[in-house]
């Protein structure tokens, strides 16, 4: 900091010549930054303004809508929509709560403690990362049968496999605890602390972006799910969530008559993801960042 | 052994006039679940609360109705029969994977006879495997004709392709004909010049045989008409009656689109039948599938439900449901009576329907994988530059046809020549399979063919290599420089490959 | 190839450095293969003299044991309760009988039926009273193969269990001569929250991981040497069975397609794994320098509003990419608004073929993939940058570095080091990115000369949507599927080995603490 402030104070000349380049700099930046968001924007907006479009129901060669009104919105809940949302709902609020758990609990050992089989383990858990997931759809699928947590049933089934399996996406948040002293655990060690004690008292404090971070990632995950959710649902509406039966809508028999409703109930999804993002960006920055570093 | 017993028994029965189950024995309360369509949802589920009230067994389904696209319910069931629907909506197509995955309880005697005499008998054939009914026909109207905006394309031009892409080239806007991701729309051209393909299967549903022509000269005139169109800059694969909001000014669509699209275009719609291309001079009538739509009962365990769930599919695809669907979603029926109506006579999508109808095929009993391999005809065409890149199309499709059989590489194809060489309508292809087919020779003139490679009509074997069955055979001599075999007299004969060595026995 | 002294090397620039080292990787392969068998051979001589050790081991505590020791061997957890250690003996106890119960009720029966897959297929009978047909369904070879595999898997851990059922008989034996106390019930629940904490922490994740992962995966090969279709499901229509190394011939082999125009699958796995290859490198490296750039535009001094781009960027995470991405596909139709536009602007006078080349396709679901990528990009090079030590900028900007020098002396170094894992990472995820390409395109515009036998494969297939296709198309090979599976597996294995031979940052896991 210190050699920028000397940097602040060199003499004027120099001072003019860095403001004007950096004026036009910042200018070109800001132009870049505009042009990227309205990119960003337009599928977003075009999104949100079919919604809003009541003259027909089916898919358009035009954005600004001709009508506009909250009737897909009205019709949503005459569907089976607000029992999709719910479901996803719930599936995405107990998968975020007890992934984090098994998140943490993995990453967190893999992180701080040393044991024989640590390496063959997390080389296991690397190995197993690169078979294609897909294929384990339909195997998922049949013992999630047997356990009754198909169709009507589904959501505890989904969030038994989504839950299962996320023990192997431990790299990000066992990179952000890495990055957490050891001779922090080491002082509590000395004082008399159990490795629990450590872990409540001293380094889940300090674990508030990844936490975060992990809860957010596991809480966007099941909303737009509708490959897997869609097997286990098998074709009962009660066990849908709300990618699936969106997705559904837009079968070559139903999507002229439902596709401004698919685009209002898409909004809809993006309601709970979006404000939670907003809300929570800074510690979603925060904890990838400390995770990426060590991935 | 057992199967000819229960015929057997079958047979007794009938002949002693006993009746079937008696009412009391069907009675019961059952749970079940139904896959519909989403728009007949709410009139399912009606219908099947009028089958409790009104059937004379005692029988009341506690149905949960579930809406399952008819294109989707294939996919699902195979993936798992037992989580399917116990009745399930699926349009005809699917009809083979099905019977194949053992996801279609058979039909019964007395259901079976019911269901042919009413309904119409093109419907009926396509549920039908050997000589028993799998599915009850639902609906008769799965099949193309063309949409048009009237304020571009003047009706003076709606029978010639070429004159409807100049008026949308003028307008720069779109035809609509979906010609890169379904062979459902694209064999149109193929059915214009008389092309085939037609596919046997055995009692069980496994497929044998097939007669497939589109690799011929019809075939090479045939991509040549569609070549026309898939070069337009303005032509759109596409069959979404929808696409008259973005730009079309015709789509080749079911009767399924007319309501989106009279909502569009309003006083400007036009229906039509299909135009006709023009090639060296020849004018071909675009042709179409005529398909329907079935419904199926899912195999069961227990016969008092099985009866049950026959009795309500019998129900539901009966007359009185199929004029309530017509009545309330249009749906074009394939009950006999209610086609008959003058409410279904006079129904606009069905007329334009009517009109392709003369140019129409029955759509049968086709392999699954036929629509994977057929549907690439269409980007294939598009990259093609020359004849020769059309002609490889062709080759290509018939490649993997053939690839569908495991043929081994040596034998292919039989050619049978009864109905004339390669002036195409009738030569007739047979596919062999492990080595050996079956062929029905029909008394004609010249009753021979020849052995080829896909794609090679030169004899890869021939008369010069049968080593058994000599005594079927003539012996022409000098004239069969082709090397055919060429039988003596007409029957049904199985020819077995082994090695370089034929032998031909007849059956 | 050249060797280097130490010496020599340092004194490389950084390209020759990354250059050498790929090379001496390639060129060590020989010696890593030789290596490889040597050491597997090890492996097995190892194994072999550890299971002689073990069972010597085990024999000597049986015979020098006393009798609370000798009865363990056949009522696990016995010596335990005997000594006193009530808790663990139970557990032990537990663990004996439900593993005889399970094996006795069922277990026996899924392993008998394993080499099989079952006997006795579905049978149709004709009911006469009922006019109605009925089908008995009989083996379920499908669940022979999972019960198996699980009931193997669960042999493993009763042998496993025994196995320290008996070496505890022996530990305890000797604590008790030496006059020691034993640890009580209580002292063993205190140590799994303390010194054997991970025990507990990886209880629950390890188990969902076997269960849900494992298994799932151990099955899936074994479908690869199984004639597992759409037409042999192993219940409803035909029994599967085991079919050896079939499967692999035909994906393997160059000479299944009967005509010209008929690819083998071999050609065609070929193509659609080079275009994976393609795809991924672009759509990694794409996004990470435009993710990166659009960072470092956000984060520059003086840029105002930071949290409102950054907030419009991550809308589109927010929305399912189900939804947008649909619809952005869409957008790019022959007939979309992006062609409606350009037309009307009058820029082109026919539509762009952005779906229907084969090429254009290409390059939009590529360029379709940054507007997906880069938000997620820019938030986690946001955080990184900003780790950047600010006195290396400072100093560089003393020594008259201008923006671009700074940029890549400092910057992309410190980034490249820091996130290299990551890049491994999104490359190997890219390659199985379903959903872009899934929903963009679905694989279209389709290629001609690929296999049709295994669904109809298009130009923008990646590995993993052929994959999807083949397990839902016409015929449902999940045989096929499993192999393609299993090829996929070993290509970004072996991609994976490279990269971890040559980046620096992965090996050194210690390096930042």
């Amino acid at each position: 900091m210190s050699q920028a402030k000397l940097l602040d104070n060199k003499p004027a000349r120099h001072h003019m010549g860095l403001r004007t380049s950096r004026l036009i700099g910042n200018s070109a930046i800001y132009a870049f930054l505009i042009i990227i968001s309205i990119i960003w924007l337009i599928p977003f907006v075009c999104i949100v303004l079919q919604s809003f479009r009541v003259e027909n129901t089916h898919q358009v060669g035009y954005i600004i809508p001709k009508k506009w009104g909250f009737d897909n919105y009205v019709n949503l809940f005459q569907t089976d929509f607000p029992r999709w949302y719910m479901n996803t709902f719930i599936s995405a609020l107990v998968t975020a709560a007890l992934q984090t758990v098994i998140v943490l609990c993995m990453s967190y050992t893999l992180s701080r403690f040393r044991f024989k089989l640590r390496k063959p383990l997390m080389r296991l858990m690397l190995i197993l990362g690169m078979f294609p997931g897909m294929l384990t759809m339909i195997i998922l699928y049949r013992v999630l049968k047997d356990l009754g947590m198909t169709q009507a049933n589904s959501v505890p089934g989904l969030i038994l496999v989504y839950v299962a399996s996320s023990g192997m996406g431990y790299y990000v948040s066992k990179g952000f605890f890495d990055t957490i002293p050891k001779s922090l655990d080491e002082a509590a060690r000395v004082d008399g602390a159990t490795r629990f004690q450590v872990l409540k008292k001293i380094i889940l404090p300090l674990s508030k972006p990844i936490v975060i971070y992990t809860i957010l990632t596991a809480f966007m995950g099941p909303w737009g799910d509708f490959v897997f959710a869609r097997y286990i649902a098998f074709g009962t509406s009660a066990g849908m969530n709300v990618a699936v039966g969106l997705y559904n809508w837009l079968n070559k028999d139903q999507i002229s008559k439902c596709y401004t409703m698919f685009c209002a109930g898409g909004v809809l999804v993006a309601v709970p993801v979006t404000v939670l993002f907003m809300c929570l960006q800074r510690y979603y920055v925060e904890g990838v960042t400390g995770g990426a570093v060590k991935g | 052994m057992k199967k000819f017993l229960a015929y057997l028994l079958t047979v007794i029965m009938v002949l002693s006039m006993v009746s079937f189950a008696s009412a009391s024995e069907l009675a019961g309360t059952y749970d079940i679940t139904v896959w519909v369509a989403a728009e007949v949802v709410d009139l399912t589920l009606a219908q099947i609360e009028e089958f409790n009230q009104t059937n004379e067994f005692g029988i009341v389904f506690n149905a949960t109705v579930e809406p399952v696209s008819e294109a989707d319910a294939a996919t699902q069931m195979i993936t798992d029969v037992e989580a399917g629907g116990d009745l399930f909506c699926f349009a005809q197509d699917q009809f083979a994977r099905l019977v194949q995955a053992g996801a279609l309880a058979k039909l019964g005697v007395k259901a079976g006879e019911t269901v042919s005499a009413a309904n119409a008998p093109v419907v009926v054939s396509a549920a039908t495997v050997g000589d028993t009914l799998y599915a009850y026909p639902l609906t008769a109207d799965n099949g193309y004709f063309m949409y048009y905006d009237k304020s571009v394309v003047s009706e003076d031009h709606i029978d010639s392709l070429e004159a409807i892409i100049a008026d949308c080239e003028a307008a720069e806007k779109y035809f609509a004909f979906e010609m890169n991701t379904s062979a459902w729309y694209l064999a149109s051209f193929f059915f214009a010049t008389g092309c085939e393909s037609t596919w046997e299967t055995d009692a069980e549903g496994k497929f044998v045989s097939v007669k497939d022509t589109f690799n011929s000269p019809e075939g090479l005139i045939a991509v040549k008409g569609m070549k026309k169109l898939v070069d337009s800059p303005f032509h759109l694969s596409s069959s979404s009656g929808a696409e008259f909001s973005s730009g079309a000014a015709v789509v080749v669509t079911g009767t399924w689109d007319f309501m989106t699209v009279q909502g569009i275009l309003g006083d400007n719609m036009g229906v039509a039948d299909l135009p006709s291309f023009e090639v060296d001079g020849q004018i071909y009538h675009l042709g179409s599938f005529n398909g329907c739509k079935l419904m199926g009962v899912k195999p069961q365990v227990d016969p008092a439900r099985a009866a049950a769930l026959h009795q309500l599919a019998q129900y539901l695809t009966g007359e009185k449901c199929q004029a309530e669907r017509f009545a309330e979603r249009a749906w074009g029926p394939s009950n006999l009576n209610v086609q008959a109506s003058e409410a279904v006579q006079a129904n606009a999508g069905l007329v334009a329907l009517n009109a392709q109808a003369p140019y129409s095929i029955p759509q049968g009993n086709i392999h699954g994988s036929w629509w994977d391999i057929a549907k690439v005809i269409g980007d294939d065409v598009k990259a093609a530059t020359d004849d020769a890149g059309l002609q490889a199309a062709l080759d290509n499709y018939q490649a993997k046809i053939a690839d569908l059989f495991k043929l081994d590489t040596n034998a292919l194809l039989f050619v049978g020549a009864w109905n004339g060489w390669n002036n195409a309508d009738d030569t007739d292809t047979y596919y062999f399979k492990d080595n050996s087919l079956t062929l029905d020779v029909p008394e004609s003139d010249y009753m021979g063919g020849r052995i080829v490679n896909p794609g090679d009509w030169g004899t890869d074997k021939g008369f010069a290599q049968v080593v058994t069955g000599v005594e079927y055979i003539k012996d022409l001599g000098a004239d069969n420089p082709d090397n055919n075999i060429v039988f003596a007299e007409a029957g049904n004969y199985t020819v077995t490959i082994n090695g370089t060595e034929i032998s031909i026995v007849k059956n | 190839m050249k060797q280097y002294t130490d010496l020599e090397y340092l004194k490389l620039s950084r390209g020759q450095k990354l250059l050498y080292k790929i090379a001496s990787f390639f060129c060590s392969i020989p010696q890593k293969i030789k290596g490889l068998f040597v050491g597997l051979w090890n492996l097995i001589k190892n194994a072999g003299k550890a299971i002689g050790s073990e069972a010597a081991d085990i024999w000597t505590t049986f015979r020098d044991g006393d009798w609370k020791t000798k009865l363990s061997f056949f009522i696990m957890g016995f010596g335990n309760l005997a000594r006193g250690q009530i808790l663990r003996g139970l557990l032990f106890l537990l663990f004996e009988v439900v593993f005889i119960g399970y094996m006795v009720i069922a277990g026996g029966y899924w392993l008998s039926m394993l080499p099989s897959l079952g006997k006795v297929g579905p049978t149709e009978e004709y009911n006469l009273i009922y006019d109605a047909y009925v089908t008995t369904y009989n083996d379920n070879s499908f669940k022979i193969l999972l019960y198996g595999v699980l009931t193997i898997f669960f042999i493993i851990a009763f042998i496993y269990t025994w196995r320290v059922n008996v070496k505890q008989n022996k530990m305890a034996e000797k604590i008790l001569k030496s006059g020691k106390q034993l640890r009580s019930g209580k002292e063993d629940l205190r140590s799994l929250v303390d010194d054997q904490f991970h025990k507990t922490l990886l209880a629950l994740p390890l188990t969902g991981i076997i269960v849900f992962t494992v298994l799932p995966i151990v099955f899936m090969i074994l479908v690869a040497f199984t004639n597992y279709d759409g037409t042999h499901d192993g219940y409803y229509n035909n029994l599967f069975t085991w079919v050896g190394l079939d499967n692999f011939n035909t994906m393997l082999s160059w000479k299944v397609g009967t005509g010209a125009g008929t690819q083998s699958y071999a050609a065609t796995f070929g193509e659609v794994l080079s275009w994976t290859l393609i795809w991924a490198f672009f759509a990694t490296f794409t996004n990470y320098f435009l993710g990166m750039f659009v960072a470092m535009a956000i984060n520059k001094r003086g840029i105002n509003l930071k949290k409102l781009w950054r907030t419009i960027l991550v809308l589109t995470i927010a929305i399912p990419q189900f939804i947008s991405l649909l619809y952005v596909s869409k957008m790019f139709a022959k007939n979309g608004i992006v062609n409606g536009f350009l037309m009307s602007m009058g820029w082109i006078d026919q539509a762009l073929p952005f779906w229907e080349d084969p090429t254009w396709a290409r390059i939009t679901v590529i360029l379709i993939n940054i507007w997906i990528g880069i938000p997620y990009l820019m938030l986690i090079t946001t955080g990184i940058l900003m780790n950047i030590p600010q006195d290396l900028y400072e100093s560089a900007r003393i020594d008259g570095a201008n923006a671009w020098q700074q940029y890549t002396k400092i910057t992309l170094p410190y980034m490249l080091f820091v996130t290299g894992p990551y890049l491994l990472t999104s490359f190997t995820g890219n390659m199985n990115n379903f959903n872009v390409i899934y929903l963009l395109t679905g694989g279209a515009p389709t290629n001609p000369a690929a296999s049709s036998a295994a669904g109809t494969v298009g130009y923008t297939d990646l590995l993993i949507t052929w994959l999807f296709k083949i397990t839902t198309g016409a015929e449902s090979q999940y045989y096929l599927a499993s192999v393609v599976g299993i090829l996929v597996f070993i290509v970004v294995a072996l991609i994976s080995l490279v990269v971890y031979n040559v980046l620096p940052s992965i090996k050194n896991e210690e390096d930042f603490q």
